[in-house]
């Protein structure tokens, strides 16, 4: 039996993928619940790749029918993949001007990290 | 035990004060967190007799919660309770959502609007199953009442909780957080009033949906 240099590629990046996943379970920075399905994801792409024949009932349902189908549906997640990259750094980017709105919140109300010395220097009209 | 209320607002103007008057009775302090209102919300609730911060721009009731949640740690809080400011909760609910907390029996606590017989439309009900189904999926945790905001934090989870999401979805990422820091939790039934405003002001079906999308991608992402 012969391997294609995708099916063994996908495989090994599933299982560093599900390594990583699973330290940062151990590192309790997801939960194990999150862990699983990440682990159902990748076993999933490594399937794929191994035995590719487990498609053959997707393609049965979804009608590829040859490989243009194939190429299209393959560029369609491709871009699906951009639009949920793009999805992830505009939140992070919310995330960024949330934080900065809350520190500017907080040091108005006299509850910065040092709040009560700019408390104290708002009400003496003292510079900080 | 310092208990401190949140009580994140957006253009409550009308209803802030009695909000505010209502949960001085049960709590130590009060902390309105208006989110950028263009109303006279931060000036009503500063003379109710609360203290107010105010977000310079609208981020959203959970990055308005986290505010909150941080200006009341500051502020020394041992216990956080979290509210809404439309009159929906009931601030006489307060003391037995205290209860598990004060019997050290719990670190958070649900209030669950669905544990009483309250009027509650069959729609709103609905858009509640699926919130609390989403979260099930998300964090693997049932919780009767996932989507309501009434909540107590006891001390060690006003320690740990870091809520990152800046919408309604944030509810859902509060379980996620009892879940991987395994606070204990428990539910108490509350009364829920709704009115036409609050109806009005409740989620919409779209905004329903682009939550439940951003809990999953981001339970996914993490």
């Amino acid at each position: 039996m012969t391997f294609t240099p995708y099916q063994i590629i996908a495989p090994l990046i599933s299982v560093f993928a599900l390594v990583y996943a699973w330290s940062l379970v151990m590192k309790q920075k997801k939960t194990i619940w999150e862990g699983a399905l990440w682990t159902l994801f990748w076993a999933a792409i490594a399937l794929i790749a191994l035995v590719p024949e487990v498609l053959d009932y997707l393609t049965f349902t979804m009608g590829f029918k040859n490989r243009e189908n194939a190429l299209l549906i393959t560029f369609l997640g491709i871009l699906s993949f951009i639009v949920f990259y793009l999805i992830v750094r505009v939140e992070e980017l919310e995330h960024r001007q949330t934080k900065i709105v809350r520190s500017v919140a907080l040091r108005e109300a006299g509850l910065g990290r040092n709040g009560r010395k700019h408390e104290e220097c708002k009400n003496n009209g003292v510079a900080e | 035990m310092k208990v401190i209320a949140v009580i994140p607002a957006l253009n409550e103007e009308k209803r802030i004060e009695v909000v505010v008057r209502g949960t001085q009775k049960f709590t130590d302090q009060v902390i309105v967190v208006d989110d950028g209102s263009t109303d006279s919300t931060a000036f009503v609730a500063e003379q109710s007799g609360a203290t107010v911060v105010q977000h310079g721009e609208n981020c959203g009731a959970g990055a308005a919660t986290m505010t909150g949640i941080e200006a009341a740690r500051r502020s020394g809080a041992d216990v956080i309770v979290t509210l809404d400011a439309d009159e929906q909760h009931d601030p006489h609910d307060i003391p037995a959502l205290l209860q598990p907390i004060r019997e050290g029996r719990a670190d958070i606590v649900f209030a669950n609007r669905f544990g009483r017989r309250n009027r509650i439309p069959l729609i709103r009900r609905f858009f509640n199953a699926i919130g609390n189904f989403v979260t099930l999926i998300a964090t693997g945790k049932w919780v009767d009442d996932s989507q309501c905001g009434f909540k107590v934090f006891g001390p060690k989870a006003v320690k740990e909780v870091r809520i990152r999401m800046n919408g309604y979805e944030f509810c859902t990422e509060l379980v996620r957080e009892s879940v991987h820091h395994r606070w204990r939790s428990a539910e108490v039934p509350i009364k829920v009033i709704y009115s036409e405003y609050t109806l009005a002001k409740g989620q919409s079906f779209a905004t329903g949906v682009k939550t439940a999308l951003k809990i999953l991608l981001r339970s996914f992402l993490r």
